[in-house]
């Protein structure tokens, strides 16, 4: 092949790049390796294990360099928009804030991997710190994990069949494509394809690095487990542990929350939580991860459950490794929608997933024997037996969501084995499916949670000890408030199934069991509240799904227009989306929505979207305005993404977006079609008469001489005269009425004729040409005049008296200095009727043309021109014509059914989505002050 | 035995026994002429009929977007979506429908569709942009 010099490539950055991936790869390895053999001496009490673990860290440090270093160079190549590399222009464009440059860096899988070992390194460097005897052992499973992931960025291609080992961030756009183009060494590109718009949004900043951190830091309980198997310390390494997994639960939640948060602001499907692949595999590492604190909190109190222990934190990871897999390597395509597109990575992702379950199970079962254990089993009085019962409960959730989810991976083994074998699909109703199996878990979750937080460790005398009666008459009597307070909330909240009923008192009874055990048992001692607090989150969480979710309105699908006029309309026939005119208010359950507006800002439209609501006397009891928007693409010719937006009250949010617009407006190619298509009858309507169109009567009720309408804005110079219409719904009762103005212009030498349209009733007018036909049916003659000379036209005494120079500059748009009217005196012979007529003359200085406004004498059937006056015979030339038809008609073109200027909106009641959050907030900051108590006991032991 | 081992036992024989209850819920992909002959929804997998009319009329209804789609078995049909029409529908890979087939027509009450990677189309795309 040709050798091509290319002049334009910046290729040094992507040369030091392509070093530091291979350097972190092998620093990695190198890491892993030594801090291997550190910890093996440190077993056998070797001397040669200082000398490995220095390796070691200069190894891991240096690995962890260069992923800092990987990830500089790529934004380097971002924020400097070299073209010519394919990461540079797959996510980053010349429009694209550099706000967004974060969320443009972790849109691609490489980055994202990146994000994850940028975590793991920062942990890996706290653990070189902080972790003491323990540095050794779980180093080398961070080190072994980066080795994998930094395996996934090696873009190195082996073997005959050229087998692909990572997908490299650096290449170049010329190394993907092979197009013409690059035959020329000159080559360049100008811009890049640019950042989804979905992801151009603040959450997408700060949901991936977190949810990141949550994803990484589980590998620290993970590490501690092997270390702990590896080194047959089985019950030293849990208190280590706990803090990081209590952080680790803290973050991971917040993410999960986060990415919830992001779909409910930003996406438009209306919701937090969907049950899609996406969520439910970064769910269910959380749940496990929450079921190993648990059975942690045991085995640390009384050295029970330290296998469970170590099977759940285990598990935890390898759960992280297998949401990994599925997400990125296309296999969930089918059913989610949003996994990542394959890169060509998914027998390594597999070996990666192998490795470590395989290595969890071997540690676990050679190490089976020497896992201690009490020999008195559990009294099922004890804390620890219910605690037990609680993480099985969780895993037992986790379990069943992955089994739905991993539909897909049953799919792909069939196909492998045999390739016509059929395919099995997700339940038609998935979220159904998820709900009718996890209420039960939320149930048990709720009796459990208080249960056991009134339960002693090691309790065997059960009913026997006063403290047990005491315990029991507390949740007995946090079971009765809880009644009662389901039988309240039931009056607000509407719950339409008896399960719902039980998952309401569960929740309830948490909330009081053990908010009445953070009052009276420990007496609010912050250092001991992370479990009630934790839990009492879990309970106003679950509460603010069921008012959220139970009671979502979609009050988009209750309009008028849906439910009330079709006569046998079922509710649930009614679709979600409902068409708004603009101005034409609309009634959508409680609220009167009305389209305003709509502004252009850059390439996002915002419409502006009015809900007014009143009470039964017609009193306004609240109004705002939402401004959904949609984002057009650069070229304005389609639409990329709408935006929601939503009002947020206390105990309710109201959520909107735009599901359509206007064909002409959702591609504006259509915009001339659509005018061109559109059918004008004419109309002529007589000054204060009535005429009736197909849908309407319209009146005419004369012209306005400083006309302003929809597509009219006054300019200076412009003589225009506008037709005041007023329009009516013929056919019905209503006495709305509606103005329109079409108007005639003058603007320099041209002629215009401008319509007015009337959206809400799809009504657009305009002046036809025949009316300007009418004109040139009358017949002016020529006259000359001097002040005080009279003409006989017909009846009429014509008597010019002089020039008038105070002219009201509204008659004829006011730019000339040099306009006058001749005065006329008009009488009419047979009845002795006198009048004055003033017709206009003036100059327009700035392009020297001389203009006249005439004026009429309607009933009289006289009409006016000064068509210009005689500076030196001080005589004026006037037109005067005396056959004006005395009714005053215009002759309108009217189009029916002819506007398209609406919004399809769905909008959406969410009633009480605050305690959801406040709950899971409150629920996380559990698991964080848990966090640090048990890091400020390890302190203090340790001191 | 151990308490913990009975309930061991007991939650792994509920385990099983919600598993075979969920597994219920699971379907297969159907055609349109298996969907024809089932009560109740199903999912359909297919492709947009590029060459068909699509229509989306919001001021005549604003959930029903109609569309042609041909099954894995090559059989087309027409769609009827409740719903609005999703963004870049025309640029859809595969579909994959939940719905039920009324009369000549497959009505559908949910729609995921597979767009193509953004690697698809590369080279028009680059040749554009320079």
């Amino acid at each position: 092949m040709e050798q091509v010099n290319y002049v334009n490539e910046h290729l040094l950055p992507g040369q030091i790049g392509h070093f530091l991936i291979l350097l972190s790869f092998v620093g990695g390895l190198l890491a892993t390796l030594a801090y291997y053999f550190a910890t093996q001496s440190q077993i056998k009490n070797l001397a040669d294990g200082a000398v490995w673990k220095r390796i070691g860290r200069v190894s891991f440090i240096t690995h962890g360099l260069s992923v800092i270093g990987v990830m500089g160079v790529i934004f380097f190549i971002m924020i400097n928009k070299y073209y010519e590399y394919w990461y540079a222009y797959d996510h980053v464009s010349n429009n694209l804030s550099m706000r967004y440059i974060f969320s443009a860096f972790w849109e691609g899988q490489e980055g994202s991997f990146l994000l994850w070992m940028f975590w793991h390194v920062i942990l890996g460097f706290v653990l070189i710190v902080k972790a003491k005897e323990w540095e050794t052992s779980t180093l080398a499973v961070i080190a072994l994990v980066q080795t994998f992931l930094a395996s996934m960025i090696l873009g190195l291609y082996f073997g005959p069949d050229d087998l692909k080992i990572g997908s490299n961030p650096l290449v170049l756009v010329r190394d993907v494509q092979n197009i013409p183009l690059f035959d020329n060494p000159n080559y360049i590109i100008q811009d890049g394809q640019g950042l989804t718009p979905l992801l151009q949004n603040y959450w997408m900043t700060i949901h991936p690095p977190t949810l990141f951190l949550g994803f990484a830091s589980t590998i620290v309980p993970f590490a501690y487990a092997i270390a702990g198997l590896w080194t047959n310390q089985h019950k030293s390494w849990i208190k280590p542990m706990l803090p990081w997994a209590l952080f680790s639960g803290a973050i991971l939640g917040l993410g999960i929350l986060m990415g919830g948060a992001w779909a409910y602001e930003a996406l438009s499907f209306g919701g937090y939580w969907a049950w899609d692949p996406v969520e439910n595999m970064s769910l269910v590492p959380w749940l496990v991860l929450v079921a190993g604190i648990h059975t942690a909190l045991v085995s640390k109190n009384t050295g029970y459950s330290i296998k469970t222990t170590y099977l759940f934190m285990l598990l935890t990871f390898v759960m992280i490794v297998y949401s990994t897999f599925l997400t990125r390597s296309g296999v969930l395509g089918d059913t989610s929608v949003h996994a990542f597109t394959e890169m060509g990575l998914e027998w390594q992702l597999v070996i990666f997933l192998a490795t470590f379950l395989i290595l969890s199970i071997a540690l676990l079962i050679s190490r089976r024997k020497s896992i201690p254990s009490p020999k008195k089993e559990e009294s099922a009085y004890s804390k620890e037996f219910w605690l037990f019962i609680g993480a099985l409960v969780l895993i037992f959730s986790s379990v069943l969501i992955t089994f739905t989810t991993s539909i897909p991976v049953y799919n792909k083994i069939a196909t492998f084995f045999n390739a016509n074998a059929e395919q099995l699909s997700p339940p038609t109703d998935v979220i159904a499916h998820y709900n009718k199996y996890q209420i039960w878990i939320a149930v048990m979750i709720g009796l459990l949670s208080s249960i056991a937080q009134f339960l002693r460790y090691k309790d065997a005398k059960g009913f026997a000890s006063k403290y047990m009666k005491k315990a029991t008459t507390h949740l007995v009597l946090a079971a009765i408030v809880a009644i009662i307070f389901t039988a309240l909330a039931t009056q607000v909240i509407n719950i339409n199934a008896w399960q719902y009923t039980i998952l309401m008192w569960a929740s309830w009874f948490t909330i009081f069991a053990n908010g009445d055990y953070l009052v009276s048992i420990i007496r609010g001692k912050i250092k001991i509240a992370a479990s009630p607090i934790a839990h009492i989150g879990f309970g106003i969480m679950i509460l603010g799904t069921m008012a959220s979710g139970l009671n979502k309105d979609v009050i988009s699908a209750k309009t008028l227009m849906n439910v009330d006029l079709i006569e046998g309309f079922a509710a649930e026939d009614a679709g979600e989306n409902v068409l708004l005119r603009k101005n034409l208010p609309t009634q959508m359950g409680d609220y009167l929505v009305t389209y305003t507006n709509d502004t252009t800002k850059g390439q996002s439209r915002f419409f502006s979207i009015n809900y007014k609501r009143y009470s039964d006397d017609k009193k306004l009891l609240e109004e705002f305005d939402l401004e959904p928007n949609i984002l057009y693409d650069r070229q304005f010719s389609k639409i990329e993404a709408s935006n929601p937006s939503t009002k947020h009250y206390v105990h309710r949010d109201i959520f909107t977006h735009i599901s359509a617009l206007p064909k002409a407006e959702m591609e504006p190619r259509f915009a001339k079609e659509l005018e061109d298509s559109l059918k004008y009858l004419p109309y002529t309507i007589s000054l204060g008469d009535t005429i009736q169109t197909q849908n309407y009567q319209v009146v005419f009720n004369g012209y306005n001489a400083n006309p302003v309408n929809s597509y009219y804005r006054p300019k200076q110079g412009d003589v225009a005269r506008g037709a005041k219409l007023m329009v009516q719904l013929a056919n019905s009762d209503s006495s709305a009425t509606w103005k329109a103005m079409p108007i005639m212009l003058r603007r320099g030498e041209s002629q215009y004729e401008i319509a007015d349209k009337i959206p809400e009733l799809k009504f657009k007018v305009k002046f036809a040409a025949k009316h300007f036909e009418q004109e040139r049916d009358l017949n002016y003659k020529e006259y000359r005049f001097k002040v005080g000379e009279t003409a006989t036209i017909g009846k009429y005494e014509v008597t010019y008296e002089g020039i008038e120079r105070e002219i009201d500059r509204a008659k004829y748009g006011g730019v000339s200095e040099t306009a006058i009217g001749a005065r006329l005196k008009i009488v009419n012979t047979e009845t002795g009727e006198d009048t004055i007529a003033v017709p206009i003359y003036y100059l327009d200085v700035e392009r020297s043309q001389q203009f006249n406004i005439p004026e009429e004498i309607r009933s009289w059937g006289l009409k006016f021109q000064f068509a210009s006056p005689d500076p030196k015979t001080e005589s004026i030339q006037l037109f005067i014509a005396d056959n004006l038809p005395t009714e005053e008609k215009i002759i309108v073109e009217i189009a029916e059914n002819a506007l398209h200027d609406y919004v399809v909106m769905q909008a959406i009641v969410f009633p009480g989505i605050n305690l959801f959050w406040i709950g899971s907030l409150l629920m996380l900051l559990g698991l964080a002050m848990g966090m640090w108590q048990r890091r400020k006991a390890i302190v203090s032991a340790d001191s | 035995m151990k308490t913990t081992h009975i309930v061991l036992i007991g939650v792994i024989a509920i385990a099983v026994g919600v598993l075979i209850m969920a597994s219920g819920d699971m379907g297969t992909y159907e055609t349109f002429a298996e969907a024809a002959k089932k009560e109740g929804t199903v999912k359909v997998v297919g492709y947009l009929s590029k060459d068909k009319p699509m229509e989306y009329n919001p001021e005549k209804d604003a959930n029903s977007f109609s569309f042609y789609m041909s099954d894995e078995s090559g059989a087309e049909k027409k769609v009827i979506l409740k719903a609005a029409k999703p963004q870049d529908f025309e640029k859809s890979e595969s579909i994959v429908l939940t719905g039920s087939i009324k009369g000549d027509t497959f009505v559908a009450t949910d729609m995921l569709m597979k767009c193509p990677s953004k690697y698809v189309e590369e080279e028009t795309r680059v040749k554009a942009a320079i």
